[in-house]
């Protein structure tokens, strides 16, 4: 006698349920452009068989503002606002790289004093833009907290910068030849005033975020990059040292007074995971903040008296004709100017080399195989700025 | 505190001229074609002698400051020369792929090359030139994955075709994009899509 086929949903006893034919239909998944996650407007396409992404692609250019052409039409100088326009959380870095690379064609340096400024003011918003890169990771990948935590101590470094050069966001306070400025009395000692209250809370942050439990659940072995990777795709900053690259432009190629300074570069070291996935990304930079704290601390201790700028260099600047490419360690990585000059007042070329433009260019090869929710955790540890990627 | 020495952070500046130097010697014993410029100007000139040299680029003599660089002659050579970088000389990392259009009336761009090694510290400048009329060079992601988006971003810009780029879209303008913007021959167009652009 024969047995009737067991209807569908009702398992005889002992019998396991094995699915062996389901087929999933592959979903063409747009984040973005105006997804809260990509940081901007980023347009990544993600093709995603059920929750697994099987391939990734980035769309960029909303953002894109020719910078480089308006260097080439505007003055030396005149240039220098739309530097801060790039990686507009990091805008003292740009001047500076800016600022070094005309520097370098004029053949002038800064007296010590302007020098020390800068360092110091650049460290100060180093701190500035890893608080935001830490606040919104927390954010990405749901732990809202931690944001207003960053943006309440970021608000105290806003208002030094406001104090020394009137700007919030956008300074244009380092400038060929020296900064716009000296300190106004009392600056150095609230900077100080800073340090002392920021040592005090970034245990907090630690503990809040960095050691916590779905935290770490989230990020740790996710979006792993290997050292050969990161370093042939030309990823630098924390993106690379999270890789476990001992690299950083400070120590390894100083400018400014860094050669005089005593710091640490962190490294990536699987704290939590695997060397390289998006904990270490993060890691590196919670502990970079103590390291720019530490050199904040020194520049203040080793202050010198003086001018800050060089006399020389006035509004109209005719660097000698020639080119030169000057990399500084932004808080995303390296940020190089590649200047020309034919000796006239306007620039023939200038090129921006943007971190974060190649970090980014990487994230789409490490996405597939993920986790949908993990591809938002990769973008988040890349702390990219759209401003910067498209320039 | 002592006076800043003239030179204190710009170790790697003089680092380009010896990296410059050394890469020389050794491409050219390889086999490959490519020259050295060196700037006659000093990156760092001394007091008094920056009014000097203000006077005489006055007069017009043409005098060049900067970074040392290496020259290839035969552009077809890039892939290998770059392989050769990588595995002989220790670049391990492409750090920038560009142009540079002079004047309009020039009959070349410059195709520049920056590479940097994270062992030896050095950093290498690479030019050839692309002759307008025959805009075109071989990609080296093969060699460089790294410079797949900055060669796509120059591509648009400046009309080079990259030969065996695996990707060559757009990078930042739209897909419909007319003309290459960084050219110096370059006309803003009056309209796209209906918005006017004067």
């Amino acid at each position: 006698m024969e047995r009737a086929a067991p209807s569908p949903g009702l398992l005889q006893p002992g019998q396991r349920e094995i699915e062996l034919d389901v087929r999933t239909q592959d979903v063409e998944i747009n984040m973005g452009p105006q997804h809260p996650s990509t940081h901007g407007v980023l347009r990544v396409l993600i093709r995603a068989d059920g929750e697994i992404v099987t391939a990734a692609q980035s769309h960029l250019g909303y953002l894109h503002r020719c910078a480089e052409k308006i260097g080439e039409n505007v003055d030396w100088l005149q240039y220098l606002p739309y530097t801060d326009r790039y990686d507009y959380l990091a805008a003292m870095n740009n001047n500076l790289g800016y600022s070094l690379a005309v520097e370098k064609l004029l053949g002038i340096e800064v007296p010590p004093r302007g020098q020390y400024l800068r360092t110091l003011i650049v460290e100060l918003n180093r701190i500035a833009s890893h608080l935001i890169a830490f606040g919104t990771y927390g954010l990405d990948i749901g732990a809202f907290t931690p944001f207003f935590y960053a943006f309440r101590e970021r608000e105290l470094l806003l208002d030094i910068f406001e104090k020394i050069c009137g700007a919030r966001l956008t300074y244009s306070f380092i400038r060929p030849g020296g900064v716009f400025n000296d300190a106004p009395p009392g600056w150095l000692q609230h900077v100080e005033d800073f340090c002392r209250q920021f040592e005090k809370k970034w245990p907090e942050y630690w503990d809040l975020l960095v050691e916590n439990k779905i935290f770490i659940e989230r990020t740790a072995n996710v979006g792993i990059i290997p050292r050969d990777l990161a370093i042939a795709w030309g990823c630098t900053g924390p993106m690379l040292r999270g890789s476990g690259v001992d690299w950083d432009l400070r120590r390894d190629q100083p400018y400014l007074v860094y050669d005089r300074l005593e710091f640490k570069v962190i490294t990536g070291v699987g704290y939590r995971g695997t060397v390289g996935d998006c904990f270490d990304r993060n890691y590196v930079r919670m502990l970079e903040m103590v390291e720019s704290l530490k050199m904040v601390r020194q520049c203040l201790d080793q202050m010198p008296e003086g001018e800050v700028s060089h006399p020389d260099v006035g509004l109209i600047i005719r660097p000698a004709p020639g080119e030169a490419y000057v990399g500084i360690e932004n808080p995303r990585g390296e940020l190089g100017h590649y200047v020309v000059s034919d000796g006239s007042k306007i620039a023939r070329r200038v090129r921006v080399r943007a971190p974060s433009f190649c970090n980014l260019s990487l994230v789409e090869h490490i996405m597939p195989g993920t986790m949908l929710a993990d591809a938002v955790a990769i973008i988040g540890a890349t702390d990219i700025v759209i401003g910067e990627t498209d320039r | 505190m002592p006076a800043l020495q003239r030179d204190t952070g710009w170790g790697p500046m003089q680092a380009y001229f010896e990296a410059a130097r050394a890469a020389h010697a050794a491409l050219s014993q390889a086999g490959f074609p490519v020259e050295l410029h060196q700037p006659n100007l000093p990156v760092f000139a001394a007091e008094g002698e920056a009014k000097e040299l203000a006077a005489a680029h006055k007069e017009g003599k043409h005098l060049w400051r900067g970074d040392a660089y290496v020259q290839l002659a035969d552009r077809g050579r890039i892939v290998g020369l770059c392989r050769f970088l990588r595995d002989q000389l220790a670049y391990q990392q492409i750090i920038d792929v560009t142009a540079v259009d002079h004047a309009a009336e020039d009959k070349e761009l410059w195709g520049m090359y920056a590479f940097l090694s994270l062992t030896t510290k050095l950093r290498l400048s690479v030019k050839t030139m692309i002759p307008k009329d025959d805009c075109r060079i071989d990609s080296i992601v093969p060699v460089y994955p790294g410079a797949n988006w900055h060669e796509r971003e120059t591509a648009e810009f400046y009309g080079i075709t990259y030969t065996g780029h695996p990707d060559p879209r757009h990078m930042l303008l739209p897909d419909d994009w007319v003309g290459n913007p960084l050219r110096k021959d370059y006309k803003f167009p009056e309209e796209y899509h209906g918005i006017s652009c004067v």
